[in-house]
């Protein structure tokens, strides 16, 4: 069918915009006054032509929700070549602005074309009885190649239109649109699709997305959510995080948000974790809900990125277009740090640090694990690669910056996960790792066949290959990142045995110095990150992080001044040593009455923040833990206390925590308060120094594989000393 | 202030009229062309670049200063030629074989001429052997290769293994540019430098000519 009769009128508002020149320009009067004078000489030359054909795509299919689809529509429009020539004839002159309003006349012409033709295409495949599944757009969904196949369909030869070796058509004003047919007779979608088109400047650039205004207690933002995803996704985008414990399978409830206008109709999640009166107030799971229109709605219990991962890097230096960079990467279980190295300077020129995405598959290591076994294995990979590589993006300016080698340190866990390794043994005794060795890949490998087809880390695609290395571990529980921390530290270096120790949920530590060095974790849990607490909380704004008392005084600080809402790590810490200055507690960690029942009350914000005689008990159970992993360790070791040189902490609550308080608590040892110093994220610190120094890798393949591990759960000395450390 | 401070003034905001008549009142005044053109125009024009790639100014405020531009060079090239003034230096452009887009092509053609450069536009659909042949003609420094897509860019090889068949490879200098091509393409290729903009193509095009001429 061939189409000539179109009744368009040129939008000057939307070509105006489209170079540049929108409302807020100081030239927009001017630029709109010329192109005025231009349009009647515009709809003069534009011959618009339409071509439809149905025809097969020729030995090429394109998938479907699963479907191989073969035959198609063929659409070719075109506003003619005398547009094209007048825009040629007016750059040829020096008037540049005349010839960007023409080019830009034709593209308004060519989008209105589109919508017109979009209904002629409907009517004529539901005619053959056929239904749309989609649109195909060279070279984002098809090869270029089919252009030259829509060519001979649609006959466009006849019309005088020509097509070149690079399978472009002359005038280059020409689009071809190739909707694929579809035995649903149902379904129509003809619509160009924001989503996967590469032409990323384009500013008429539409994502099937809704404004969604979100209220927290700190501010108001407007984010763009995707109507084809639950809101939680989009809320993760764009930095706002809810827990989401089940990883947004809709059955653990935490995700609640409250919808203030516009809520969306209940899920059967919504209607097993909200009342009616709830649902009627707005209530909705934010892992269930899909955003249809504008709305507005409110988070209570967002947690932003408020985790200190690096500490005290300013003024960095400008990055050089002819440098040559490294990136260190430190992926923990909660967050992810990027560092983008000047390899000649050996400066940081740019850090970038993220939440790991993959804390919607559950919180802790063993959540990921049994998510990995049960079938998620590919969607964690494809998690953590992108976190990457949205991070390699943020600091490579989308690849314009050359990048040498990545450096990656993580634990054990993280690895596998990364690498698409099972984590079936990780789990179950005797614990044992596919491989912990050094991996030694590359860009291309690990990322290669994720960068096309993605739109939202454009530039990746082209980035020249680099080496990637994963820093190598000493055991399922010992990984990379304490290998990486040893190595920074250099442990292998040291003449008077040290200690490091990563106070997190798996409790990691090491003693040593020189060629030997024994390490072991300790299941201290998730006290420390206000796990399993009752009002715990993570380090989120108005969680309460330091306290003091007076008498029955008490005073909170919380984080950002906000008011109070839960107990992060450093609260709880400081809580309990307080309450047991005040004899609140006993040596055996029994509250006294009234608290034993009622808890401690913080604060009366909230409906109360309460510290239960069941948090102490939690807080008993992960601080022996880590104490006597300590003692055990030492005492395998075979120094004193008086011999260790230093006790390093890592990471980022050793960072914040009160030494002090630590070690009244009996976390830390009362002998060496003096001797210890908190050391921040060793992890990445140590994947830097692979990046930047020639022997570093070699150093920590030696410290791996020299180091041993202490297998402490079944270590009679360490059970004694657990037992011992449990009371204050 | 002077006559030419005003006119790189009136070319930066894109005032063609004014940029115009104070070209003309300039010559009527016998200034010296070449002061005309390169504190006048062309700096005004430089001014107009770097504001770009600092985000300052945007497409349409280089495209009015880029029209005032040619409204003043319009009147004082007769002069140039007469006085027998050389440009910075020489480049031949296309779009390359295969490829018709000529909007980024025609916007580093505008930014190299606002540098002082004389320009041998070939168009669009160019093929290898076009270039090489055009810049041996006119004796170019330069040659520019622009492509929109993935499937042409390998032509900008194809014309530099040409370059290198034919022995010329380090007469001149290569840049390349478009939506796909970056960096690290331009390294792979053997070219000589890639730069994102026109801005900064022509910034660069100027440093790197200015520099091989003085040795």
């Amino acid at each position: 069918m061939k189409k000539t009769d179109f009744d368009i009128r040129i939008s000057a508002e939307n070509v105006c915009a489209s170079i540049g020149a929108d409302e807020k320009s100081d030239l927009h009067e001017e630029i709109m006054e010329e192109l005025r004078e231009m349009l009647p000489a515009a709809y003069e030359k534009i011959r618009p032509t339409a071509l439809l054909e149905f025809g097969s795509l020729e030995g090429y299919s394109v998938e479907k929700e699963g479907r191989e689809i073969k035959e198609a529509l063929f659409c070719l429009c075109t506003v003619g070549k005398e547009m094209v020539e007048w825009s040629t004839r007016l750059f040829a002159e020096g008037n540049c602005l005349g010839g960007m309003l023409v080019d830009a006349m034709s593209d308004d012409y060519l989008f209105q074309m589109d919508d017109v033709l979009q209904e002629s295409a409907v009517a004529m495949c539901r005619g053959k009885g056929f239904g749309i599944a989609g649109r195909a757009e060279a070279p984002q969904d098809v090869p270029m190649s089919i252009q030259k196949r829509a060519y001979e369909v649609t006959g466009a030869a006849g019309e005088g239109i020509g097509i070149t070796s690079g399978f472009m058509y002359d005038p280059v004003k020409t689009v071809c649109n190739i909707y694929l047919l579809d035995d649903d007779t149902e379904r129509f979608r003809p619509e160009h699709d924001c989503s996967t088109c590469t032409n990323y400047s384009c500013r008429r650039r539409n994502l099937p997305t809704v404004n969604v205004r979100v209220v927290t207690k700190e501010k108001a933002v407007v984010i763009r959510a995707r109507k084809s995803e639950p809101l939680l996704r989009s809320l993760q985008e764009n930095g706002l995080f809810l827990p989401a414990v089940c990883g947004g399978r809709g059955t653990c409830g935490k995700c609640g948000v409250r919808f203030l206008n516009r809520a969306p109709e209940p899920s059967v999640e919504d209607r097993r974790f909200f009342e009616e009166e709830k649902l009627a107030e707005g209530w909705r799971l934010a892992c269930c809900v899909y955003p249809k229109q504008s709305c507005t709605v409110e988070l209570f219990e967002s947690e932003s990125g408020n985790f200190v991962v690096l500490a005290g890097e300013e003024d960095q230096p400008e990055k050089r277009a002819d440098g040559e960079y490294g990136i260190a990467v430190d992926i923990g279980t909660t967050t992810l740090a990027l560092q983008l190295v000047d390899l000649k300077t050996k400066e940081t020129v740019d850090v970038f640090t993220d939440i790991n995405r993959q804390r919607a598959y559950g919180a802790d290591v063993i959540s990921r694990i049994e998510a990995s076994n049960s079938g998620k294995k590919e969607e964690l990979k494809r998690s953590i690669r992108e976190d990457i590589l949205r991070g390699t993006a943020a600091l490579t300016e989308n690849g314009k910056i050359r990048v040498r080698r990545m450096v990656i340190a993580a634990n054990t866990t993280m690895v596998h996960l990364l690498m698409g390794y099972s984590c079936e043994t990780l789990g179950v005794f005797p614990f044992t790792p596919v491989n912990i060795r050094t991996i030694r890949t590359s860009y291309r490998e690990m990322f290669g066949n994720m960068v096309s087809g993605q739109p939202s880390l454009q530039g990746g695609a082209d980035m020249a290959d680099f080496e990637i290395i994963v820093c190598p571990g000493i055991s399922t529980y010992v990984g990379g990142d304490i290998v990486s921390g040893l190595s920074v530290l250099s442990f292998d270096r040291k003449d008077k045995p040290c200690v490091l120790i990563d106070l997190g949920t798996n409790g990691e530590m090491a003693v040593g110095c020189g060629e030997r060095i024994l390490s072991a974790s300790t299941a201290a849990g998730p006290a420390f990150e206000g796990g399993n607490i009752v009002c715990g909380t993570g380090s989120i704004p108005g969680a309460i992080c330091k306290v003091e008392t007076d008498g029955e005084q008490v005073k909170v600080f919380t984080i950002g001044n906000a008011p109070a809402r839960g107990i992060c790590g450093t609260g709880v810490i400081d809580t309990v040593c307080e309450l047991k200055k005040n004899g609140i507690i006993d040596e055996t960690g029994l509250m006294e009455e009234p608290y034993f029942e009622d808890g401690f009350l913080l604060s009366e914000e909230n409906g109360g923040i309460r510290f239960y005689q069941k948090d102490v008990r939690e807080i008993q159970l992960a601080k022996s833990a880590v104490r006597a992993g300590l003692e055990t360790l030492i005492s395998k070791y075979g120094v004193t206390y008086e011999e260790i040189d230093r006790i390093y902490i890592a990471g980022g609550f050793g960072y914040q925590m009160d030494i002090h308080k630590a070690v009244d608590i009996g976390l830390l040892p009362a002998e060496c308060e003096e001797k210890i110093e908190a050391v921040g994220n060793t992890s990445l610190r140590g994947a830097v120094q692979c990046l930047t120094e020639e022997d570093a890798l070699e150093r920590m393949e030696s410290m791996a594989e020299k180091a041993d591990e202490v297998p402490l759960s079944s270590d009679k000395e360490f059970q004694e000393y657990y037992m011992e450390y449990m009371y204050f | 202030m002077g006559i030419i401070e005003e006119m790189s003034e009136y070319l930066q905001k894109g005032r063609a009229k004014n940029v115009k008549a104070l070209v003309q009142q300039a010559l009527d005044e016998n200034m010296d062309p070449k002061v005309i053109l390169n504190d006048g125009l062309l700096s005004g024009m430089m001014i107009i670049g770097e504001k770009f790639k600092n985000n300052e100014v945007f497409v349409p405020e280089v495209l009015v200063a880029a029209r005032a531009m040619n409204a003043g060079l319009a009147i004082l090239e007769p002069k140039l030629v007469e006085i027998g003034n050389e440009p910075v230096g020489k480049a031949v452009i296309g779009t390359v074989q295969g490829d018709l887009h000529d909007i980024g092509k025609n916007l580093v053609v505008m930014m190299l001429k606002g540098a002082g450069f004389e320009i041998v536009d070939l168009g669009v659909d160019v093929d290898p052997a076009s270039y090489i042949d055009k810049a041996e003609e006119v004796g170019a420094d330069i040659i520019c290769m622009s492509a929109l897509l993935t499937t042409t860019m390998p032509k900008m090889q194809d014309c530099i293994d040409q370059l290198k068949e034919r022995g010329l490879r380090d007469k001149y200098i290569v840049m390349v540019g478009g939506a796909p091509v970056n960096e690290s393409f331009c390294e792979q290729i053997g070219a000589d430098y890639y730069t994102p903009d026109a801005a900064t193509c022509a910034e660069v095009a100027k440093k790197v000519v200015t520099e091989r001429k003085a040795g």
